[in-house]
């Protein structure tokens, strides 16, 4: 089977042409890079994306921070995460890559942050 | 007055980067001056990961991107304020800026304009149909939904697929929101490809090329919106025409460099850009006051904007020791297959960075740089799209001899 | 007269500009007043959607109710705008000649302009056209230079809060769904929301004045509404013209043509376009309309270009002429021969904005007539708009920020609009609360980028001064809303919080 990939790794987005039977791959054409190669491995064995969302914020400067998997995780888990984001929320102060949720659905899954949030400062200045 | 030695007008991605590259080269006395809240811009609502691949060699979040040159700007003391409006601009360099506190006038050797830009509106591309309530552009949508966690509907349509349109499609699926379709003018996206990739066809939601929304239906709240494919030469085709039930229309249909200031100032701007004309160095026809970032030509890449940044502020340093003076003047002259190219005019022979944008989308191309009859350079390129920004590097030694420089794509 | 129930003298239906007007004009007797409006805030018919023109008076058949106001009106605007505090500018009219042909055309106006007692009327020559307008192509034009411009909707509004202040009262959001006359000479006006009694009804309803009236069985009007389409252009080329510059009107057709007109903010606008439609309600733009705008203009004025728009609208009018005759019919200015006490103001198209004081006038005359009613000497014909920081000077503006520091937050970049005004709209007396009444009285969200950088700022206002919930914040009142809700709906559930927080500790680290 031969099957066409936009590669999502970096903003070239190049094409890389895949002929493949089931999971094994018996050629690769186009990739300029080895990070494309393995991202091509991946859609056809798993997909992987870095999910990133928001979560509320209590006693922050702002009322969301932004979050991200730590790692690219499998595809099919992405909505799911979604939904699992709608419903948390985290106190201020909270720095850049501090954990606020771990091993989400049992697979490994650790949300951090991506955003600096303050504390809120009293109205008085 | 007070004086300052640099001006930045803009706090976003632009203007962070300019000034952290300001005190780099030595130059102490910087303001940055940001309209906003808070400093990082529009990077701090685009929570997508992706950015800094070039700059740190490594994906980012928008914000996390933008912290990085925050925290520099603390760390290196550079000032700013906030909540701070520039209201005027004079072609002598006079800042007028309104907040809380005042009204104060400054006086400054240099400006970098780092305003960036804004969305192009219904208003002018001119859809028909009735004005409901359920209209949004794409970047304040994502600003409601991304920093202020309000949502804005529940079944949506999208015109245009630039890339905060494909970004925004990917966002409101994962909140729960159903996208039924984007629809794009152009036989082509505007967008990059790895985000139709990504955004659209990882949740199955079709990209329709070669259609527009030509009706809107609602008194209210928007109920419907009526979509037809376009013919070769933009005509209407017969019998395409769809409704579509929804409540909201998004669109994301171009981004238009924010030169109010800059024309106040007298700064020639480029028609086909919308960004001033520069020169190599991002120097505008007004001595001393520069452009950097979306406000000098939109981006589809944020580290391109901290590159251009870094790059003009070699410009800035030079003109304050009395360097950049003008040696020659070559307006870069464009050929066929290509929009676009900044900067506009070379005034010395020293190493220069040009960016182009291509007409539409190609493959196996050669940009080809000429002086009117000597080849001088040529580029290959494996493909070609107007969504993606080419910046090639010419060297002195390429440019010394030229009398007029003149770029095609072939 | 103290009010009772919802008891009035006279209910005014339909808060337009000849509603208000006659609302403010009324307020100067001692009579209790309702106004009735169905929709958010005052102005959102005709009088919102249209040229802004205080015409001198040179268009309308010597004789008619329409000429002897329009210039009656044009006489005493400027008078009536530095009461209300109303943006007024007397910039003169041009109406030009592209042909030969049409000169005589020219000569025709002056006539009837110089009958209906239009003063300083000329026609001028070639040079003279462009000495007074260089971009503009024509051969001779009719000069008028008492023509002016004024802000529609600001006027409305400083009418209805001048009238509002002498004790009228106005209900928005209330549409009139049927008018039952009692035996005792009052009627009873039911409402959407509620039901009202008073002794007079006038009938100032625009586009649905054939419809209310026909709710007490007078069934001779009918009205035709007649589609007009608008660009506006962009600040930055309110350069290319200075006067009001109009084609010569043709006969048979139910406007004055496309025109372009400088608006009191610094914008142009181009059109309207003339096109009979069948809804009452059908305020699109269409495609084929305005690239016929486009083009029409550039006859003019060549300079134009498609991207110095940023908008488009339409409005409409409100004619008794069918679409198969055109042209103008009379303003109907009367009380009903069959219903005591019922006014009908029937037809009230252009120049109704520029004869809204002088039909305000005929309408109490028409009461008073019957009634005799007693003059209130503690009327104040003055009211005050929001104070524009960016039209105050620079010392001004330093002490204005000084006393109120709202007044250094910029909130709508483009026409430069603060925050302490964005304050004063959203607190408006009127109480309307949606997102076009602020835009109407401060500017905000009318520039280039039309609301682009502000929009979500001043949401996030209105939703703080009245602690909305984000589906409550609307573009134009009704079921316009603009949020569905939350993003993360727990946030707005206060009261669940405690369960939520549970809920979620398995989640959190």
């Amino acid at each position: 089977m031969e099957k066409e990939f936009v590669c999502i790794i970096c903003p070239n987005g190049c094409l890389i042409k895949v002929e493949y039977e089931g999971t094994n791959i018996n050629n690769i054409k186009g990739d300029e890079c080895s990070e494309g190669k393995d991202y091509v491995k991946n859609e056809i064995t798993n997909p992987l994306r870095v999910f990133t969302g928001s979560i509320l914020v209590e006693n922050g400067d702002f009322s969301l921070i932004s979050v991200k998997t730590h790692v690219p995780i499998p595809k099919k888990y992405i909505k799911k995460i979604g939904e699992i984001t709608r419903r948390i929320k985290v106190d201020a102060p909270i720095e850049i890559g501090q954990v606020v949720a771990s091993n989400l659905l049992n697979e490994n899954i650790d949300l951090i942050v991506t955003r600096k949030i303050e504390k809120k400062k009293s109205l008085s200045s | 007055m007070p004086e300052r030695e640099v001006i930045i007008i803009g706090g976003g991605a632009a203007g962070l980067a300019a000034a952290v590259a300001c005190k780099q080269k030595g130059i102490e006395d910087i303001l940055i001056i940001e309209r906003g809240d808070y400093l990082g811009g529009i990077l701090q609502q685009c929570i997508h990961d992706g950015f800094g691949l070039e700059k740190f060699h490594t994906s980012l979040a928008g914000p996390e991107y933008a912290q990085r040159y925050i925290d520099q700007v603390k760390e290196k003391e550079i000032s700013f304020l906030l909540n701070s409006m520039v209201v005027s601009l004079t072609p002598q360099k006079e800042v007028i800026v309104v907040n809380n506190n005042g009204l104060t006038h400054y006086q400054a050797r240099i400006i970098i304009l780092a305003m960036g830009c804004r969305e192009r509106t219904r208003g002018a591309i001119g859809i028909p149909g009735a004005r409901p309530s359920g209209i949004y552009t794409a970047g304040a949508a994502q600003e409601l939904i991304n920093l202020k966690n309000y949502m804005i509907g529940e079944k949506i349509v999208i015109l245009g697929s630039g890339d905060i349109g494909l970004i925004m499609a990917r966002r409101l699926t994962l909140e729960g929101v159903e996208v039924i379709t984007v629809a794009e003018k152009l036989p082509y996206s505007s967008g990059l490809p790895r985000n139709i990739n990504q955004c659209l066809y990882d949740f199955d939601i079709p990209l329709l090329l070669s259609h527009t929304v030509i009706d809107i239906e609602g008194n209210g709240r928007l109920s419907g919106v009526t979509i037809a494919q376009l013919g070769k030469r933009g005509g209407i085709i017969p019998g395409s025409r769809r409704k579509i039930a929804c409540d909201t229309l998004l669109l994301s249909v171009g981004l238009i460099p924010e030169n109010e200031l800059s024309r106040e100032a007298g700064i020639i701007l480029d028609n086909i850009t919308g960004g001033p004309q520069v020169d190599e160095r991002g120097q505008t026809n007004v001595p001393g006051i520069f452009a950097c970032g979306n406000v000098l030509q939109v981006h589809d890449i944020v580290d391109n904007v901290s590159l251009e940044a870094e790059y003009i502020v070699e410009g800035v340093a030079e003109y304050l020791e009395g360097k950049l003076n003008k040696e020659r003047e070559i307006k870069v002259e464009l050929e066929k297959g290509l929009r676009h190219v900044v900067p506009q005019t070379l005034i010395r022979f020293k190493d220069t960075i040009f960016s182009f944008r291509v007409n539409q989308p190609g493959e196996k191309k050669v940009l080809v740089f000429t002086d009117g009859k000597r080849v001088i350079k040529k580029k290959f390129l494996r493909r070609v799209n107007p969504a993606e920004m080419i910046r090639v590097k010419l060297i002195s030694s390429e440019l010394e001899e030229i009398k007029t420089l003149k770029v095609r794509l072939v | 007269m103290k009010t009772k129930n919802n008891r009035f003298d006279v209910v005014i239906i339909g808060a337009g500009v000849i509603g208000c007007a006659i609302a403010r004009e009324l307020s100067k007797y001692k009579v209790n007043v309702a106004v009735l409006e169905k929709e958010d805030d005052v102005g959102w018919g005709i009088s919102c959607r249209n040229s802004g023109v205080v015409h001198a008076g040179f268009n309308n058949k010597p004789g008619t109710l329409m000429a002897q106001f329009c210039v009656e009106g044009n006489k005493s605007f400027a008078e009536l705008c530095s009461q209300l505090d109303v943006p007024y500018k007397k910039i003169g009219k041009l109406v030009v000649a592209k042909k030969k042909e049409e000169i005589k055309g020219l000569q025709k106006l002056k006539q009837q302009g110089d009958t209906n007692g239009v003063d300083n009327l000329q026609i001028i020559d070639l040079n003279e056209v462009k000495r007074l307008e260089p971009n503009i192509e024509g051969i001779a034009a009719l000069y008028s230079p008492e023509t002016a411009i004024t802000s529609p909707y600001l006027l409305t509004i400083a009418l209805a809060e001048n009238a509002l202040d002498k004790g009228v009262s106005f209900f928005l959001n209330t549409e009139v769904k049927s008018i039952i006359r009692l035996n005792n000479s009052h009627f009873r006006i039911k409402t959407n929301k509620r039901e009202f009694t008073s002794s007079y009804v006038i009938n100032s309803t625009g586009i649905y004045s054939d419809y209310i009236a026909r709710m007490v069985g007078i069934n001779k009007y009918r009205i035709y509404p007649c589609r007009g389409e608008y660009h506006i252009l962009d600040k930055n080329v309110s350069w290319l013209i200075n006067h009001l510059v109009y084609p010569v009107p043709q006969a048979g057709v139910g406007g004055l043509g496309i025109h372009l007109t400088p608006t009191i903010d610094g914008n142009i606008l181009v059109g309207p376009s003339n096109e009979y439609i069948k809804s009452k309600d059908n305020l699109s733009v269409t495609s084929s309309v305005m690239k016929v705008l486009s083009s029409e203009a550039r006859e003019f004025l060549p300079l134009i270009s498609p991207g110095y728009i940023i908008r488009s609208y339409s409005g409409l009018r409100a004619k008794q002429a069918p679409s198969s005759e055109g042209g103008f019919w009379d303003f109907v200015i009367e009380e009903s021969g069959i219903v005591n006490n019922f006014i009908n103001l029937i037809g009230i198209e252009s120049p109704g904005l520029t004869a809204a004081q002088p039909i305000a006038k005929r309408v109490v005359e028409i009461i008073n007539k019957k009634e005799r009613l007693d003059f209130d000497p503690s009327f104040n014909p003055f009211r005050k708009g929001i104070l524009r920081f960016e039209e105050q000077n620079e010392e001004t503006k330093k002490t204005l920020i000084k006393q109120e520091p709202d007044y250094g937050e910029i909130v709508c970049r483009c026409e430069k609009v603060t925050k302490k005004e964005i304050l004063e709209a959203v607190n408006n007396p009127l109480g309307a609360r949606s997102l076009i009444s602020i835009k109407y009285r401060t500017r905000a969200m009318m520039g280039r980028c039309q609301g682009g950088y502000c929009q979500n700022r001043i949401m996030e206002i209105l939703r703080e001064s009245f602690k909305l919930s984000p589906q409550e914040i609307t573009l134009k009142g009704n079921n316009s809303y603009l949020l569905t809700g939350y993003r993360s709906n727990e946030v707005s559930k206060s009261c669940q919080k405690e369960k939520l927080l549970s809920l979620e500790e398995e989640l959190l680290v």
